[in-house]
């Protein structure tokens, strides 16, 4: 009896010291094996599984040519992480994230400046990439990696049938979008077909984003740069007003049909209708086309530029640049990464698609190479020509976090409220703007 | 000296005795010290601070706070936090309730269907909100829309009418979270003394009787957990928000948390986040302290 206590009893404080250990390795966060290690990097991307693949190729290529091995996690909900990150003061080596939010990480002290003359190849990004990358202070905090612009997908065989064509202005959008909401074009004999897909909730800022191809189309800006440092808000203007009520009294509060059911309440992740098959227009990037290849099917659509507004055809160009984490004391090993994924070799390997996993660089930023000639794809080419004609980007100097949250928050109360009055709405808004200028110290 | 012997023998059994429920319980205390109060006291302490780890932080001392508290979005979100709150666990209490009355029993039928009742208490928060996202699509394409529809009734905007949005998710939180509040009742139920129900029946009292006079005072410790556990689940609602909403549209189903969250991790305001969570936590204590104030005054009597 005795024995068989005592063998509990050693069970039991083997148990807690089995548990104990893990905690503590659990509590160690971070300090994996790979971050330790000098010639070992901790990579960073905000990335599904999917996309991951192809990251995983990358990096197996640069391991193979350098010997600095990878230590790859891609990050679905990457800002939630980074920041808990952060918080330790324990930041991945390097990172790939979108370009807007390369303030963001600036004005927080995350990133360590890059000297653009340090990246072997510097020299084939184009100036206009590489001016994504200055910070408030004139140093460049990121390496430009890939970009999109968006454009305009559209059923080509709903257009076929109805008799129409791929719509240049606002007001032939709305006519197509109206008949593909009320013309039956699947010819299935039922009402449940939609003209435009629109991700316009304010989570995470979404209607900022659809919204903003819009704004620039209309002549509209949402915050303007004085060219001294500093920027004043502008979402009161009238060009402003003018196609934010377009967008409303159109989209969102006319005729049913013309945007999805449901639109004032979904994400990229939920406005699924495009592929769906029951919505005939998405203006989106370009990561979509792999997935729309499969469904609807590559025959069912085509890509075109952005109908244009008033002002033009302007869409909302992004992309993600490489960023290195502050005082990480691997800066060899950092830029010789960074070298390599803006080389021909890394771009290249990154827009292909192998088993049909998503490419990571969408618009190679290597001036030496041609998106559609990569691919072996034509559409490419109108994605690439949007990006250098005719798209503007978010501003990256500046912490646009905040603005674009308070845009979109804005943008989705005047479309779910028709009744509302878009110009207080939006002086209102530019307020808040004010407010958000006056908090980074950058307000005119 | 040979009374120091057992003394002593007693005092190191009685040391081994007291070790061994501390053993135990490390790896649990470990546990919470190191995920639970540890970032809890880090979170009281950064809620003082303009957070910026790599830039040094900034002592603003209760800034966060008035900010927070004098920000209308989140006095509106305390408003709705407080209806989704209240509903949610009202409505979780009453089906859950209903739901023990009705399956309380050892038929082996009676098992299958509380084991399918169960199921949405076990199945994750954001993997219901996609399903029910789904039921709720706008168009008689949704599973309930298609269902008013075959009653000839119009289609509902649930999540897209700010007027219904916020009572679209109580009704989801009642789904979920009904079940488990059955499971602990179908416990306290199993504890009522049969012979009362017998003395009821004979004594020829009502159903509403029954249930007023008999059951509800046996099965009153059941409830006080319930509710104290439906109040701090009322007050951190955030994945049904999130998942079916996101605080949406144009913010009428933002709550406390989502409030929190967008400014935490969309606006990168870590100080203000860890503000509103504080204030969060100090409203929980409050009623959980209060609610078993009540409690034991109930019990005293």
């Amino acid at each position: 009896m005795g024995v068989r206590r005592r063998r509990h009893r050693l069970a039991a404080a083997g148990t807690v010291a089995g548990l104990m250990f893990a905690t503590a390795a659990c509590g160690s966060g971070s300090g994996s094996a790979g971050s330790s290690d000098p010639n070992t990097l901790e990579v960073w991307t905000r990335s599904n599984p999917d996309d991951a693949a192809t990251y995983d190729r990358v990096f197996a290529a640069f391991t193979r040519k350098t010997g600095i091995r990878i230590d790859y996690q891609p990050v679905i909900n990457f800002d939630q992480q980074l920041q808990s990150r952060a918080s330790t003061r324990d930041l991945p080596d390097v990172m790939i994230n979108d370009t807007a939010l390369m303030g963001s990480y600036q004005s927080q002290g995350l990133l360590k400046p890059v000297d653009p003359a340090s990246i072997a190849g510097g020299d084939r990004i184009t100036a206009k990439s590489w001016s994504s990358t200055v910070g408030v202070d004139g140093k460049h905090y990121g390496i430009p990696y890939s970009r999109q612009a968006q454009t305009l997908m559209i059923r080509k065989d709903w257009l076929k049938k109805l008799g129409l064509k791929a719509p240049t202005t606002w007001q032939e959008m709305l006519s197509v979008a109206k008949a593909f909401a009320t013309e039956d074009p699947d010819g299935d004999g039922k009402a449940d077909t939609y003209g435009i897909v629109a991700p316009a909730s304010a989570q995470n800022g979404y209607a900022a984003m659809w919204g903003s191809s819009f704004l620039w189309q209309g002549g509209a800006e949402i915050i303007k740069p004085d060219g001294k440092g500093k920027y004043t808000p502008a979402m009161d203007s009238a060009a402003a007003v003018h196609a934010v009520t377009w967008m409303k009294d159109n989209l969102f509060c006319g005729e049913k049909g013309v945007v999805q059911p449901g639109a004032i309440t979904a994400v990229t992740g939920t406005a699924t209708n495009f592929q769906d098959g029951n919505a005939g227009m998405y203006m989106t990037g370009p990561y979509n086309i792999t997935t729309y290849d499969t469904t609807p099917g590559r025959k069912t659509y085509e890509v075109v530029p952005a109908p244009a507004g008033p002002a033009g055809g302007d869409v909302l160009a992004d992309g993600e640049n490489v960023y290195l984490g502050a005082r990480t004391g691997k800066d060899r090993q950092e830029l010789a990464l960074a070298s390599f994924l803006v080389s021909p070799e890394g771009q290249r390997i990154a827009m292909t698609s192998v088993d049909g996993h998503q490419p990571v660089v969408r618009i190679p930023v290597n001036t030496t190479l041609d998106a559609a000639k990569v691919r072996n794809d034509p559409r490419w080419s109108v994605v690439q020509k949007a990006y250098e004609t005719a798209s503007e980007q978010f501003p990256n100097a500046p912490d646009f976090a905040p603005i674009k949250q308070d845009t979109a928050d804005a943008l989705n109360s005047i479309f779910t409220y028709c009744g509302g009055d878009v110009r207080s709405q939006l002086k209102e808004l530019n307020d808040t703007l004010a407010g958000d200028l006056k908090d980074q110290d950058l307000l005119k | 000296m040979t009374a120091a012997v057992p003394a002593h023998t007693a005092r190191r059994a009685f040391d081994k005795k007291a070790l061994v429920p501390w053993l135990f319980l490390a790896p649990g205390l470990l546990l919470a010290l190191v995920f639970k109060f540890w970032p809890m006291a880090k979170g009281i302490w950064l809620s003082f601070f303009h957070v910026r780890p790599f830039l040094g932080n900034e002592w603003t001392g209760l800034d966060n706070y008035t900010r927070v508290l004098t920000d209308h979005r989140f006095q509106e979100a305390i408003g709705h936090t407080l209806i989704l709150g209240i509903g949610q666990a009202v409505g979780a209490i009453l089906l859950g309730f209903a739901l023990a009355l009705l399956l309380e029993g050892q038929a082996r039928s009676l098992k299958f269907l509380r084991t399918a009742v169960f199921l949405p208490a076990v199945t994750a928060t954001a993997v219901v909100g996609e399903l029910w996202r789904l039921m709720y699509y706008p168009t008689s394409d949704g599973l309930i829309n298609s269902g008013l529809h075959f009653f000839g009734l119009g289609t509902v905007q649930f999540l897209d009418n700010p007027n219904i949005a916020l009572y679209s998710t109580m009704a989801m939180g009642i789904w979920i979270w009904a079940p488990y509040n059955m499971v602990i009742f179908l416990a306290g139920l199993a504890g009522v003394d049969r012979s009362l129900y017998e003395a009821a029946a004979m004594d020829g009292v009502s159903l509403w009787q029954r249930l007023r006079y008999v059951t509800l005072p046996a099965i009153r410790s059941a409830l006080m957990i319930v509710l104290t556990l439906a109040t701090i689940r009322g007050l951190r609602v955030f994945t049904e928000v999130y998942v079916l909403t996101g605080g949406g549209p144009a913010g009428s189903t933002d709550v406390w948390m989502t409030r929190a969250y967008t400014l935490g991790f969309t606006r990168n305001d870590i100080g203000g986040a860890s503000a509103a969570s504080v204030v969060l936590l100090c409203v929980t204590l409050l009623l959980t302290v209060t609610v078993n104030h009540f409690r034991k005054r109930g019990e005293a009597r």
